[in-house]
């Protein structure tokens, strides 16, 4: 793990990664500004940068697949940012490609496999096939008699800019900007943002004259439509100069003018700035310095860390015990110093608990922007148009989870788009939008992070769900009529039942979601299901925040403590109080009025209860997912403890119930329910074990 | 470790052994009422019982899970795993320590460790012809150093889920 070399191949791989989801983000927003009808060149540039930026990081490790596909995007890129070639349904296709293509590639890179990929050929060939057929080339520059020593300055896509500016009409400005050289870089792009809202900055050159040690002049020439007042309005500052660059009759700078010096005082060849560094200022700087102060640290750093922190969690257990020994014991001197300290040791410690998982979360967007091609791409293999309407993208969550949650996102959203949107032709029909509707909701809610995704479509046909589930002899037929309409959408999560409608679609096509249910299930989350016919569908996920550390209650039943995790828990009760009685089968009480389904642990678990017999006195955890309540029956409530979950082994992955286990610092181990496995046993039928060994066959 | 190789009768072995192919290690223990070997550099360490959790619905012969200095071990009890007669446990119970393929840590219970012994090819009958077919798939063959008779068990294979 030391070595330097593996390292900094890691790094390597980790920022082509994020090159390569920037460059994705990219594509999406080009996409939209294409099919909103114009193209914002600043767009296809940042795509164009970051193609570049690859290949020269595969050029420096030697990664010759990535360079290869990375030069040829780059061709294609720069011929359409330098207006050569039409942006089509075609090249973009090809370049949404491009972002798998490299995905895959980067894996093979990963895992040291020097292959071919038959992917990244195919897409060669389109890419090439696209050169080829480029059409509409433009008219070389010298139509326009700019000054040559401007022209010396501008670099071609600069140049192209500034062509295609004119051509439509634009006025030319010159703004002269003192910037303070300590802020220059988020002055800078601060202003070009600013700037962006009236027009484009072409280039921007320093104007030659220092005018203090600290701050430094530049020259930005600008396109825009507006007129001067409204420029000054707009840009407007004390340091800001703004003129207008004339044009003389239908093209512009037939005579060389001198408005100023500087390099943008066109044609003012004496004062202009060495070709070569300005050319080399503006295309690679942005690249080569990073503006931005981050880290790049591997998330398996964070987890020792933060194993540090559970065992410094676990210190600071029994320096509570002994502070209480001592109290028992009557020393109440030592007592309040060791209670003083032990104070400032458990605030240092949440702090700096705090800032471990800080750092563990990222944006759900990163998940998001992947699932936004994903959309794309099946709507086109179906031919359904699809709007994604995505919110809540800064949702925070911890990275790791957001790692485990792509694929499952992307079959709930492949299923909906499949089996949930109709066809265009018959969505005209029941007179909804041509264009089916896909909503991707995040948003927090306490501990948790909530993901829905919700479809417009046809909804999830009771009947057929309930037809094929007994098809498949997950059900007894004679039970059909027993469950309730939560109970027949839940069935889908069942392997092999899907939510397809369509009775005679025995393939099945649509990605198990019980596949989805276990993957939810394994990051400690649940799904929730709701339909309506000919409205729509909508899955909720209901998700930790994170899994590296959590708060639990411990409970003790028949001898043995449990950690329940205390974001799953809404309240604890004494059960004596509340006379449990039986419905359909199953013990409840009532609380505050509402009936709360009970479910004895001892029992889930067949505990053994000859040496530790029932208490006289027993307790209520009331534990919520999603909408789900269940009363979880235990012998006695021990306290709150922070726990750090370990996950159990391979050889009792068979065993359901558990999340882990966790140490309870007195050397002993203590098992962590599995709240989401024990609700969904517990609504599985009034008797689980009997359920599943007598209907439910599956 | 090094206080469980009886140093003189290793050496003797050793000695027996020269110019009689490679000579293997292995670590031999009392399970029910026979003797078994394992591999021993394959067994980390050898453990007094810890106190250990159990966990329900686990298969029968996983005792529980403990923890061994912050790593999370899963105990199994190999007198159920190799269907053998299930003694009350002594001081002398230990825990063998073995990594599993997957990385999970194991601990194998058994019922007393007795020594090292080295064997060269010709102490060893690597077969499992003769024994139960229900255990023979964690069974590498026998070994009779001496007159003596130690059934040899593949930890790889006990280790494996």
């Amino acid at each position: 793990m030391a070595d330097p070399t593996e390292r900094a191949r890691d790094e390597f791989l980790s920022e082509a990664q994020e090159i390569v989801e920037t460059l994705s983000r990219n594509l999406l927003d080009l996409d939209a500004s294409v099919r909103g009808g114009s193209i914002d060149p600043a767009l296809v540039n940042e795509a164009f940068r970051a193609v570049h930026t690859l290949k020269g990081l595969a050029g420096l490790f030697g990664a010759a697949r990535l360079g290869h596909l990375s030069h040829r995007l780059e061709d294609v890129l720069d011929d359409l940012r330098l207006g050569r070639m039409v942006l089509g349904p075609e090249v973009l296709d090809a370049l949404f490609a491009s972002v798998d293509v490299y995905g895959r590639l980067l894996t093979l890179e990963r895992e040291g496999r020097d292959e071919p990929s038959p992917a990244a050929e195919e897409l060669l060939t389109r890419l090439e096939r696209l050169g080829a057929d480029a059409p509409n080339r433009a008219a070389p520059v010298t139509e326009y008699e700019l000054d040559p020593g401007l022209l010396a300055v501008l670099t071609e896509y600069e140049e192209h800019r500034l062509r295609s500016n004119l051509e439509q009409k634009m006025r030319l400005y010159r703004l002269r900007v003192e910037f303070d050289l300590t802020t220059i870089d988020k002055a800078l792009e601060d202003m070009k943002t600013r700037a962006k809202r009236h027009g484009e900055i072409i280039t921007y050159l320093p104007a030659g004259e220092a005018t203090s040690a600290d701050a430094i002049e530049l020259d930005l020439l600008m396109a825009s439509r507006d007129d001067l007042a409204t420029l000054i309005g707009a840009l407007g500052a004390d340091n800001v100069v703004i003129e207008e660059i004339p044009r003389r009759r239908s093209s512009m700078m037939n005579e060389p003018q001198r408005p100023t010096h500087g390099p943008l005082a066109l044609g003012a060849a004496e004062s202009v700035s060495p070709v070569g560094a300005g050319d080399a200022a503006l295309e690679q700087g942005p690249s080569l310095r990073s503006l931005t102060q981050t880290v790049r640290v591997d998330i398996r750093k964070l987890d020792e860390l933060m194993n540090v922190v559970g065992e410094l969690a676990i210190v600071r257990s029994a320096l509570a015990r002994l502070a209480d020994r001592l109290r028992i014991e009557g020393q109440r001197q030592l007592t309040a110093e060791l209670q003083r300290l032990h104070r400032s040791f458990e605030r240092r410690l949440a702090e700096m608990q705090a800032g471990i998982l800080e750092v563990r979360m990222v944006p759900l967007g990163q998940v998001f922007d992947r699932l936004a091609r994903v959309v794309r791409q099946i709507g086109r293999e179906m031919s359904k148009e699809i709007r994604l309407v995505i919110t809540g993208s800064e949702t925070e969550i911890d990275k790791l989870i957001v790692e485990e949650l792509s694929d499952p996102l992307m079959h709930m959203i492949r299923n909906a788009i499949d089996h949930g949107i109709e066809a265009a032709a018959r969505r005209a029909e029941v007179g909804k939008p041509s264009a089916g509707t896909i909503a991707l909701n995040a948003y927090q809610k306490g501990n948790h992070v909530m993901i829905e995704v919700e479809d417009d479509g046809r909804g999830i046909d009771e009947q057929a769900v309930l037809d094929k589930a007994v098809r498949l002899g997950k059900l007894a037929p004679e039970d059909t009529n027993e469950l309730s309409r939560d109970e027949i959408l839940g069935l889908v999560f069942l392997p092999g039942v899907s939510t397809r409608d369509t009775v005679d679609d025995v393939s099945g096509r649509g990605v198990g979601m019980d596949i989805v249910k276990t993957n939810i299930g394994r990051l400690g989350g649940i799904i929730d299901v709701q339909s309506e016919p000919g409205i729509g569908t909508k899955m909720t996920i209901t998700l930790p925040i994170t899994l590296a550390i959590v708060s639990a209650l411990m409970v003790h039943v028949a001898d043995q403590v449990y950690a329940i995790p205390l974001s799953t828990v809404t309240e604890a009760l004494s059960l004596e109080a509340r006379m449990p009685r039986t419905l359909d089968g199953r013990e409840v009480i009532t609380l505050r009025g509402q009936t709360l389904q009970l479910c004895r642990l001892d029992r889930v678990l067949a505990l053994d209860r000859r040496k530790a017999p029932q208490p006289r006195k027993s307790y209520v955890v009331v534990v919520a997912l999603g909408n789900r309540r269940l009363g979880i029956v235990v012998d006695h409530l021990v306290g709150q403890q922070d726990i750090v979950i370990k996950p159990l082994g391979r050889s009792l992955s068979g065993v359901h119930g558990f999340a882990g286990a966790t140490e309870l610092g007195d050397q002993r181990v203590g098992l962590v329910l599995d709240a989401a496995a024990i609700v969904d046993e517990a609504f599985a039928g009034p008797d689980t074990v009997a359920r599943e060994r007598g209907h439910l066959l599956g | 470790m090094a206080d469980l190789v009886k140093a003189s009768r290793g050496e003797r072995l050793a000695r027996r052994a020269a110019g009689r192919g490679p000579v293997r290690e292995f670590l031999t223990f009392v399970l029910g009422a026979d003797v078994f070997g394992v591999e021993l550099a394959r067994v980390k360490e050898i453990l007094s019982p810890p106190p250990i959790t159990p966990v329900p619905r686990a298969p029968r012969e996983v005792v529980g899970v403990c923890s061994v200095r912050g790593l999370l071990v899963t105990v199994v009890d190999l007198r159920v795993k190799l269907k053998l007669e299930v003694r009350p446990d002594t001081r002398r119970t230990r825990i063998l320590l073995a990594t599993a393929p997957s990385g999970e840590a194991v601990g194998l219970w058994v019922d007393e460790v007795l020594q090292v012994v080295r064997l060269t090819e010709p102490d060893m009958e690597l077969t499992t012809a003769g024994i139960g077919t229900e255990v023979s798939e964690y069974v590498l063959g026998v070994g009779r150093p001496q007159g003596e008779f130690i059934v040899l068990l593949d930890l790889a294979a006990l280790v494996t889920g």
